[in-house]
């Protein structure tokens, strides 16, 4: 099994006017394996969205970073030294969360795809073209008809479908997808996330979902890592996510989802996630937890339980460090 | 006065918008039929959900509702009064009794008032003291759970949620008979959502208005109503009760949407 991404105790922040740093990721580990979907789940503001800008390499210039990331052994954050040469585009590729506000309303698909490919491998608008119609035609749309099309000519689902074809366009191997079915209908979303797994076999794709329904990533992830005020609560596999939560906080994300034609009391969430400036001491969710106690105020460790990893002090007793 | 109790009721609604062709044809205009004989009765203290994908002319049909898109044809009553044919100033004072929530909370709150002004600003053009509209938006605050800290906030300072709260909040200052949400959680996260399901259905109970939502997510809508209108393509294929619509579907479309749900879940 070949790792395609592996953090170690990454941390991202960003500077703000008066040069203070506001970490929105304190010291994340995770690893993912080739060929496996791997989901970061958690509601916005949690930072799941800085970890995939930080895989892909588009952080801007004034965020920090430390720790270690490596993508494909390559080591690509080394403390606050970033170097994604090589990686960003040919091997890492992203789709935006709302191609229709992402892709230019001013160049067809073609000629956006041309732009992709030239950029990275220097090719000539021919030969371009000759690509970009394979992979329109990879992601089921009519290649002949869509090079020419304006995004603003497309559905929803076909801008969206257009976005996945130019992030795979350079042959890349990890694709990170930021909350890809958000702004779709719901017969839509059941389409893109059947040629998302339809790609990951047939090009032996790595992706990493973003996303904030946990029932939907439960499905169809292979392993998750539940996100929470800028750290990693819990890790587990994907079907172990819905059967049996671990962390109180997952617990209380899958109890908010509604379930078609089985109607329970909705549990909402109280209250909102800290906000990055905020300091926290102890568990971060202790006072947003309804099982919290006194042992909270410390911050807990990472437990190895059964077959996930919990950062709740609730399993301090039956498991090891 | 008959129907005292039915809030709205459309009757053979057709509405699109205007166009022109291409070519030569751009010398002629024509109407892009979006609505297609729509009929609609929505009664007091009901709470009813449209649903569709989107270009099924959901946002359409609440334009109609709302006084903002004059059908082709048909009859619009609001309160038992036909907006469209009324004057304007009538028609206004007639849809000063609707209450509207936009689509996007991150959208729809001007960033230069606070959140004051802009709960307040219903209740300026009606003739009110100032004392009273005071008064009546620590009321609404306090209904849609919110601090008075908010008040003096801008809306670049809030979350998600709270802005939907903040809108909510404007929609119900001035104690409409209706309250119509566009999408009211699609823009959220999973577990504020619940959070707004819940406000919803709470300002139901206590002001004992009638609800009247519009979204794509079946799940919602079951939380969110008691009936259901199924919406594909500009007509109602299908209307009943929401528990009935789920579990014996009777169009082909409404099977297609609840069978996309449950692979997901």
């Amino acid at each position: 099994m070949v790792l395609a991404v592996r953090a170690r105790n990454l941390r991202v922040g960003y500077v703000d006017e008066d040069e203070n740093i506001l970490w929105a990721v304190k010291g994340v580990s995770f690893e993912v394996n080739q060929g496996e979907v791997f989901c970061l789940v958690g509601e916005s503001g949690c930072g799941k969205s800085t970890i995939g800008n930080t895989i892909i390499g588009i952080l801007p210039p004034y965020a920090v970073t430390d720790g270690e990331l490596h993508v494909f052994g390559k080591p690509v954050v080394r403390g606050n030294h970033r170097d994604y040469s090589g990686i960003r585009g040919r091997i890492v590729s992203y789709v935006p969360q709302n191609p229709g506000t992402s892709l230019n309303p001013y160049q067809t698909i073609g000629t956006q795809l041309y732009y992709v490919l030239n950029s990275v491998y220097g090719w000539d608008k021919k030969k371009s073209l000759e690509v970009a119609k394979k992979y329109l035609s990879l992601v089921e749309l009519d290649p002949e008809e869509t090079v020419d099309r304006y995004p603003h000519e497309l559905s929803g689902g076909m801008q969206q479908r257009a976005a996945i074809a130019i992030a795979l366009s350079t042959g890349a191997k990890i694709v990170v997808a930021d909350e890809p079915t958000s702004a779709l209908d719901a017969h839509l979303r059941l389409q893109l996330i059947k040629l998302l797994m339809k790609l990951k076999e047939s090009e032996s794709l790595t992706l990493v979902m973003i996303t904030h329904d946990l029932v939907a990533a439960g499905k169809i992830c292979d392993s998750v890592a539940v996100v929470y005020a800028g750290e990693i609560l819990e890790k587990c596999s994907g079907s172990n996510v819905i059967v049996e939560p671990l962390h109180p906080y997952t617990q209380m994300l899958a109890d908010a989802v509604p379930l078609l034609g089985f109607k329970r009391r909705l549990k909402s969430i109280p209250g909102e996630p800290p906000r990055p400036d905020e300091e926290v001491t102890g568990c971060v969710f202790a006072p947003r937890c309804h099982l919290a106690f006194e042992k909270c105020v410390e911050p807990p460790p990472h437990f190895k339980v059964y077959k996930g990893e919990v950062a709740c002090w609730r399993y301090a007793g039956n498991a090891k460090q | 006065m008959p129907n005292n109790n039915v809030i709205v009721s459309l009757r053979d609604v057709v509405a699109g918008y205007l166009t022109t062709g291409k070519g030569w044809r751009s010398l002629f205009k024509h109407v892009n039929v979006v609505l297609k004989n729509v009929n609609l009765r929505i009664c007091d203290g009901e709470r009813v959900t449209i649903i569709g994908e989107s270009g099924s002319g959901k946002t359409t049909l609440l334009k109609v509702i709302l006084g903002l898109l004059k059908p082709v044809r048909g009859e619009v009553k609001v309160l038992d009064k036909e907006i469209y044919k009324l004057p304007w100033g009538e028609r206004v004072s007639v849809l000063r009794q609707v209450g509207y929530v936009p689509q996007d909370p991150y959208k729809a709150l001007n960033p230069k008032l606070r959140v004051k002004t802009i709960i307040s600003e219903p209740l300026e053009h009606m003739s009110i003291k100032p004392r009273e509209i005071e008064e009546r938006v620590y009321e609404v605050i306090k209904m849609v759970q919110l601090s008075n800290k908010v008040l003096d906030k801008y809306p670049n300072e809030l979350s998600g949620g709270m802005m939907q709260r903040v809108l909510i909040a404007r929609s119900i200052i001035h104690d409409p008979e209706i309250l119509i949400l566009d999408e009211p959680t699609s823009a959220l996260d999973v577990s504020i959502q619940a959070q707004i399901i819940e406000l919803i259905n709470s300002i139901h109970k206590r002001l004992e208005l009638a609800i009247l939502a519009v979204t794509h997510d079946l799940g919602v809508a079951q939380y969110l109503s008691d009936r259901a209108i199924i919406l594909y393509k500009g007509s109602i294929v299908e209307e009943g009760y929401i528990d009935e619509v789920i579990t014996r579907p009777r169009h082909e479309y409404t099977n297609l949407l609840i069978a996309s749900y449950q692979v997901f879940k």
